[in-house]
C-alpha cells in the first residue's frame, strides 16, 4: 500500500475518516489566554480538531507550545477563553464544575507526566479510586481494578505502594487508573517524560495494546518514539497547529535500508 | 549588615508568596493575644478590687456607728435585717466621740457625720438610703472617690455608684430624698460600706427591708434637715496604727463602755471586705474559668496553625539549603518571618483586647475596678508580648531543628511530611459514599489536627455548658425584685456572661474556619487530583466539612460533662448544677450546626482553584 | 556488504556461502529479509581476489559459488583481529542534509522548512516501522537489540530535525 505524505493544511480533516459517526473529540476555534495586555500569553491560539473513535492522535511540539494546555482543556481541567469543545456529541466547555467532575469520571481518563498517584494507597487502591468516586460498589470496583492491573501486567504488584514501584510501573498503574471507568478517550500528557528507555518501551507496548483494543487515545509528547505509535501526528507551535501527518500505512520494506546493509 | 538585609528580604519574599498561610497564622496569634489581654483584664478586675477602693478613698480601718441613745441591740453582721425600730423622730444629738478618737491604737479619724435613713425615689422606684452629711473639704479618712459628675453641693446628692446604676440614675437627674427634691450631682465609691445591695451583710444599725439600703452623700445642712423627720445615726471613721488588728480592736472597743455607748456598732474593714466579696464571688466563679477557657481555645487555634506551618516549612527549608543556606541562615529567616507576624499580632491583640475589655468590666461595679477602659499595665503588655514571642519561637525552632538534622535531599523530596498509610481508614472509607471517602481521607492525613479541633470543640462546649449551669443556678436564686429594681449583681453577671459566651463562640468559630482552611491548604494537591479523577468541588467541600463535623461530635459530647464539672469546681458551694436537658441539647446542636456551616464555607472557598494549575504547581 | 563483516563471520570456522548467509540472517532478523541473496557471494569473490580469503571446492561438484567452502587466510585473520580491536564509530551523516538545506536556501530552489518537514515525516515513518519490529522481537534477541539501536538513532535524528525546523523558520522570518 503506497502512501503519499499527507501534508494537508493544518487542522483540516481528511473527509471520510476510518470510522463513520460522531467523532469522539471535536474542537472548534479553541483559545486559551492568560494575563493581560503586555503580559498576554496565547497558550492555545485558534485550534480546530477532530478525533475519530479508536484513533490514536499524537500532538508534538517544543516546550511551551501549548500542547499540555490543549490537553487540559480537552479533559475539563481548565476552561477555554473562547471556542467549543465537544466530547461524543456533548458540549463540554460551558459545563458547570459539577458536570465537569462527572465528565472526568466517566468520559475521560488522564495520564500525567508526574504519574500523580496517591502515595499512601497501594496500586490496586489507586486504580479503584475513580470507580469508587463514581459510586460503584467497593467489591465491583476492586474487581475491575484487579482486572486492569492484570491487563497492564502488574497483577503481582497490586498491593505495593507507589514508592516500591519503578517509574515505568507507576505509569502503568496510572494508565490502569485512567481506564477504570471505561472512558471515551484517554488523554496522556507526556507519559514517558519521566521514564528511562526501558520503562518507555513498557508504556509504548501498553499504548499499542490499547490502540488494538480500540481505545481512543490523545497523547501529547515531545518524544518521537511515542509519536511514532500514533495514527495521526499533529505538530504544534505557539499555540497553533502547523502540520499534520498520517502515519498509518504498511511496511515499506525499507528496513534493510535502515540497517545500512546496502552498498 | 548585608546579612541582615538578606534575611529580611528572604523573609519578606516568603511571606508575600504565601499570603494565605501567613494571614492565618497572624489571625490565630491575634486571637490568642486578644483573649489573653481580655483574660488579664478580667483577672485584674476581680482580683483585689476592694483593696484598690480602700487605697483610692483612704478607707477606714474601723467604722463606728452611733445610734440614738436608748435604741436596742443593733443588727448583727450577716443576719437578716430586722424590721426597722419604731423611730420616734428625735433630734440628732452629736455623740461624744472623743474617748474613741483618743483610744490607744487610733491614729486618724473623720466625722462623726450625721446620716439619715430616708426613702429615695427615682424614676418611679423607691429604695431606702443612708444619706451621710459631708462637707466639701477632703476628709482624712474615707473620702469617697467621685466616679462621674461632681462632689456634693448644696441642694444636690451624690449616690453610690452601684445604687445609681441599679436605679438608672445619672448626674443631673432629679430625685426625691425623704420627700425633698434633690438634683444628682454625681456618683462615687467608698470602702467604708459594702456597696448596694449588700450593705447590711456587714452589719447595720438601720435597715429598710428588701434590698439595701444604699449609700448617698449630701451636705451637712441637708442631712440635718432630713434627720428631723427620719431615723438617724452618726458615722465615725477611724484609722489604726495596725490595720491588721482591726477586728480585735473593734471587739475590744465595742465592749468597753468607757469608749463606746451601748447603742453603737463597730465594723472592722475586713468584715466589709468579706461582705463585699459576696458580690464578686459569683462573678469570679464565672470570669476566672471563663478567661482560662478563652486562653485554652486560643492556644488550640495557634497549635493547629503552627503545626500546619511546620509541615509546609520542610520543603522551603530544603530549598534554602539546596541554594547554599546554612542551617543558621535558615533559622534566621524563619525566625524573622514568625517574629514579624507575632509582633504585629501581639500589638493588634493588645489593642483589640483593650477596646473590648470595658464590655466585660463595665458599669455596675461599686468598686474601683475599671471605670471606662482599663489602662494597659506593663505586666499585661509584657505577658501578651511574651506569649506571642513564645509562639514565634516554637514555630521556628521545630522546623529549624529538623532542617539541621535532615539531609537536603530528603527535605527537598519531602512533600511536607508524607502521610503515613492508615490501613483502617482506607479500608473503612472505601465503603462509604464518595464525599465521605474524600473528606475522611483528606482530613485523616493530619490526625493531630483533627484531635486539636476536637479538643477546641470540647473547650467551647464546656464553656457554654458552664454558662448554662450558671444561668440555671441564678434563675433559682434570683433576688426578689420587690420594688421592680434590677438586681445589679444579676444584671452585671448577665452582661459578663453574655460577652463571655459571645467571645467563646467567636473564637470557636474562628477555630473551625481556621482548621478547615488549613486542611484545605494542606491537601490542595490531593484534592486537585481527586477532582481530576472525577470528584466535583461540591463533593470535596462536603467531604471536608463532614470530616470536621465528625471530629466535632465527640468533642461536644465530652464537653457537656466537662462543663458541668467545671462549674461545680468553680462555684463557691461546690454543688453540681444540671441545667435542663433541652438547654444542653440545643447548645450541642447549635455548636455542631455552627461548626458544619463554617466548615462548609471555608471548604467551598478553598476548592475553587483550577485543577490544572494546582497539579502543575505542585510538581514545579 | 561490508567486507570486514564477512571476514569476521568466517572467523568461527570455514563455511559455505549459504551458511554465512544464514548466520547473517539470524543476527539481523527482519532487517536481513531484504538483503540481496547474491551480495554475499560478490563480497566473497572480492575478498578472495584481495587474498584475505581462500576457497576450496567441495569435492565432486560443479564450479558453482554456493558449493565452495571459504576460509580465512593468514592475512584475513590479521585483518579481522585489527577490525575487532578498532574503536572507530560510524560517522553520522548529517553534513549532507545540512548542506542540502543551505544550498536550497541560497539558490532559492526550495523552501528549507518544507524540506525539513518532509524529511521528518519520512523519518517518523521509519521510526514507526523499526519500533514495531523491535517490539515484535523476543526479549534478549540480538536482532531486537540492533533494532532498538536504530530506533534510538532515529529518535536523535528527529530531535535534530526539530531544531533545524525551528532554526530555519526563524531565518525565514524577516528580523
Amino acid at each position: 500500500m503506497s502512501e503519499t505524505p499527507a501534508s494537508e493544511t493544518p487542522g483540516s480533516e481528511t473527509p471520510g475518516s476510518e470510522t463513520p459517526g460522531t467523532p469522539v473529540v471535536r474542537v472548534v476555534g479553541l483559545h486559551r489566554e492568560y494575563g493581560r495586555e503586555a503580559g498576554l500569553v496565547r497558550a492555545v491560539d485558534g485550534v480546530d480538531l477532530e478525533v475519530a473513535a479508536g484513533e490514536t492522535l499524537a500532538v508534538m511540539g517544543p516546550s511551551g507550545c501549548g500542547k499540555s494546555t490543549l490537553l487540559h482543556l480537552l479533559g475539563g481541567l481548565d476552561r477555554p477563553t473562547a471556542g467549543e469543545i465537544w466530547l461524543s456529541g456533548q458540549r463540554v466547555d460551558q459545563m458547570s464544575e459539577r458536570a465537569l467532575g462527572r465528565l472526568r469520571r466517566d468520559g475521560v481518563g488522564f495520564v500525567f507526566q508526574a504519574f500523580h498517584l496517591m502515595d499512601e494507597l497501594t496500586a490496586v487502591e489507586n486504580v479503584e479510586l475513580p470507580a469508587l468516586l463514581a459510586g460503584r460498589s467497593p467489591r465491583a470496583a476492586r474487581r475491575r481494578a484487579a482486572e486492569l492491573l492484570d491487563r497492564v501486567g502488574l497483577a503481582d504488584r497490586a498491593s505495593f505502594l507507589p514508592s516500591a514501584l519503578s517509574g515505568g510501573q507507576r505509569q502503568r498503574v496510572a494508565v490502569a487508573r485512567a481506564l477504570s471507568n471505561d472512558p471515551l478517550v484517554v488523554l496522556a500528557d507526556e507519559p514517558t517524560g519521566n521514564l528511562d528507555s526501558e520503562a518507555t518501551v513498557d508504556v509504548l507496548r501498553l499504548f499499542e495494546e490499547l490502540h488494538e483494543a480500540g481505545q481512543t487515545l490523545v497523547v501529547v509528547t515531545h518524544d518521537a518514539r511515542i509519536a511514532a505509535t500514533a495514527d495521526r501526528l499533529i505538530s504544534m507551535r505557539d499555540g497553533a497547529f502547523v502540520d499534520e501527518t498520517r502515519l498509518t500505512g504498511g511496511s515499506s520494506g525499507q528496513l534493510g535500508a535502515l540497517a545500512g546493509l546496502e552498498g | 549588615m548585608g546579612r541582615l538585609a538578606l534575611i529580611g528580604r528572604l523573609a519578606a519574599r516568603d511571606l508575600r508568596r504565601r499570603p494565605a498561610q501567613a494571614g492565618l497564622l497572624l489571625i490565630a496569634i491575634m486571637a490568642a493575644t486578644t483573649t489573653l489581654t481580655l483574660a488579664l483584664a478580667l483577672h485584674g478586675v476581680t482580683g483585689h478590687p476592694y483593696q484598690r477602693t480602700r487605697a483610692a478613698t483612704a478607707g477606714p480601718d474601723v467604722v463606728a456607728e452611733y445610734g440614738p441613745p436608748g435604741t436596742g441591740q443593733p443588727s448583727q453582721p450577716s443576719q437578716p435585717s430586722q424590721p426597722s425600730q419604731p423611730s420616734q423622730p428625735s433630734q440628732p444629738v452629736t455623740p461624744d466621740a472623743r474617748p474613741l478618737i483618743h483610744a490607744p491604737g487610733v491614729t486618724e479619724h473623720s466625722g462623726p457625720f450625721l446620716a439619715a435613713s430616708v426613702l429615695l425615689r427615682a424614676h418611679g422606684i423607691a429604695v431606702s438610703v443612708l444619706a451621710e452629711g459631708r462637707a466639701p473639704g477632703r476628709a482624712k479618712v474615707d473620702q469617697p472617690l467621685v466616679t462621674s459628675g461632681t462632689w456634693v453641693r448644696p441642694g444636690t446628692v451624690v449616690l453610690e455608684r452601684t445604687l445609681a446604676t441599679a436605679l438608672g440614675v445619672r448626674p443631673g437627674d432629679a430625685v426625691t430624698l425623704g420627700g425633698r427634691r434633690f438634683k444628682v450631682a454625681g456618683t462615687a465609691v467608698s470602702a467604708a460600706q459594702t456597696p448596694f445591695p449588700n450593705m447590711c451583710e456587714a452589719g447595720c444599725m438601720t435597715s429598710g427591708g428588701g434590698p439595701g439600703p444604699g449609700l448617698a452623700w449630701v451636705t451637712p445642712a441637708s442631712a440635718r434637715a432630713l434627720a428631723r423627720q427620719a431615723a438617724w445615726i452618726y458615722v465615725l471613721n477611724l484609722r489604726l496604727t495596725d490595720p491588721g488588728r482591726a477586728p480585735a480592736l473593734a471587739a475590744e472597743f465595742g465592749q468597753n463602755r468607757r469608749l463606746t455607748p451601748a447603742a453603737s456598732l463597730l465594723i472592722p474593714w475586713q468584715v466589709v471586705r468579706n461582705a463585699d466579696g459576696l458580690l464578686v464571688a459569683d462573678e469570679q466563679s464565672v470570669l476566672e474559668p471563663g478567661s482560662w477557657l478563652l486562653g485554652l481555645l486560643a492556644v488550640a487555634t495557634v497549635g493547629v496553625l503552627t503545626g500546619g506551618r511546620v509541615a509546609e516549612q520542610a520543603r522551603r527549608v530544603g530549598r534554602l539549603k539546596a541554594a547554599g543556606g546554612t542551617p543558621g541562615l535558615i533559622a534566621a529567616v524563619l525566625l524573622a518571618e514568625n517574629l514579624a507576624l507575632a509582633l504585629v499580632a501581639a500589638a493588634a491583640g493588645l489593642a483589640a483586647g483593650w477596646l473590648a475589655a470595658p464590655l466585660l468590666t463595665s458599669p455596675g461595679a461599686g468598686l474601683v475596678g475599671a471605670p471606662g477602659a482599663p489602662s494597659l499595665t506593663p505586666s499585661t503588655i509584657g505577658l501578651v508580648a511574651a506569649m506571642a514571642l513564645a509562639v514565634a519561637l516554637v514555630a521556628t525552632l521545630v522546623p529549624a531543628l529538623r532542617a539541621a538534622r535532615t539531609s537536603t535531599v530528603v527535605a527537598l523530596a519531602d512533600t511536607a511530611r508524607p502521610p503515613r498509610r492508615r490501613h483502617a481508614l482506607i479500608a473503612v472509607t472505601r465503603r462509604l459514599p464518595a464525599p465521605l471517602l474524600i473528606g475522611l481521607r483528606l482530613a485523616g492525613r493530619r490526625p493531630r489536627r483533627l484531635v486539636l479541633s476536637m479538643a477546641s470543640t470540647t473547650v467551647t462546649a464546656a464553656g457554654i455548658v458552664a454558662v448554662l449551669a450558671f444561668h440555671a443556678m441564678s434563675d433559682a436564686h434570683r433576688v426578689a425584685a420587690a420594688s421592680g429594681l434590677a438586681n445589679p449583681v444579676a444584671t452585671r453577671d448577665g452582661q459578663v456572661l453574655a460577652v463571655l459566651t459571645v467571645a467563646l463562640i467567636a473564637l470557636a468559630g474562628l477555630n473551625a474556619v481556621v482548621t478547615t482552611w488549613a486542611t484545605v491548604l494542606d491537601t490542595r494537591h490531593s484534592a486537585a487530583l481527586t477532582r481530576a479523577l472525577g470528584a466535583t468541588p461540591g463533593q470535596v467541600s462536603a467531604g471536608l466539612s463532614a470530616a470536621q463535623l465528625i471530629a466535632a461530635l465527640p468533642g461536644v459530647l465530652l464537653g457537656i460533662p466537662a462543663g458541668l464539672l467545671l462549674y461545680k469546681v468553680a462555684n463557691g458551694s461546690g454543688q453540681l448544677v444540671t441545667p435542663p436537658a433541652w438547654w444542653l441539647a440545643s447548645a450541642a446542636a447549635g455548636i455542631l450546626a455552627a461548626v458544619a456551616a463554617l466548615a462548609v464555607v471555608s471548604a467551598r472557598a478553598g476548592t475553587r482553584a483550577a485543577v490544572a494549575r494546582t497539579l502543575q504547581a505542585e510538581t514545579a | 556488504m561490508q567486507q570486514e563483516v564477512v571476514l569476521a563471520l568466517l572467523a568461527k570456522e570455514p563455511s559455505h556461502g549459504y551458511e554465512l548467509r544464514a548466520r547473517l540472517g539470524q543476527a539481523l532478523g527482519p532487517l536481513g529479509d531484504s538483503m540481496n541473496a547474491g551480495q554475499i557471494y560478490v563480497t566473497l569473490a572480492r575478498l578472495e581476489k584481495a587474498g584475505l580469503v581462500t576457497s576450496e571446492r567441495s569435492a565432486g561438484l560443479a564450479d558453482r559459488p554456493d558449493r565452495k567452502v571459504y576460509e580465512l587466510s593468514a592475512a584475513g585473520q590479521l585483518r579481522v583481529a585489527g577490525w575487532l580491536a578498532e574503536v572507530s564509530w560510524p560517522k553520522p551523516d548529517l553534513t549532507e542534509f545540512h548542506l542540502k538545506l543551505v544550498a536550497a536556501a541560497a539558490a532559492g530552489l526550495a523552501d528549507p522548512v518544507a524540506m525539513v518537514d518532509t524529511q521528518r515525516r519520512e523519518l517518523l515513518r521509519r521510526l514507526r516501522e523499526a519500533q514495531r519490529a523491535a517490539m515484535a522481537e523476543p526479549d534478549g534477541s540480538a536482532a531486537g537489540l540492533l533494532l532498538e539501536g536504530i530506533v534510538l538513532r532515529l529518535q536523535a535524528d528527529l530531535r535534530w530535525l526539530e531544531e533545524c525546523e525551528r532554526n530555519w523558520t526563524g531565518r525565514r522570518r524577516p528580523s
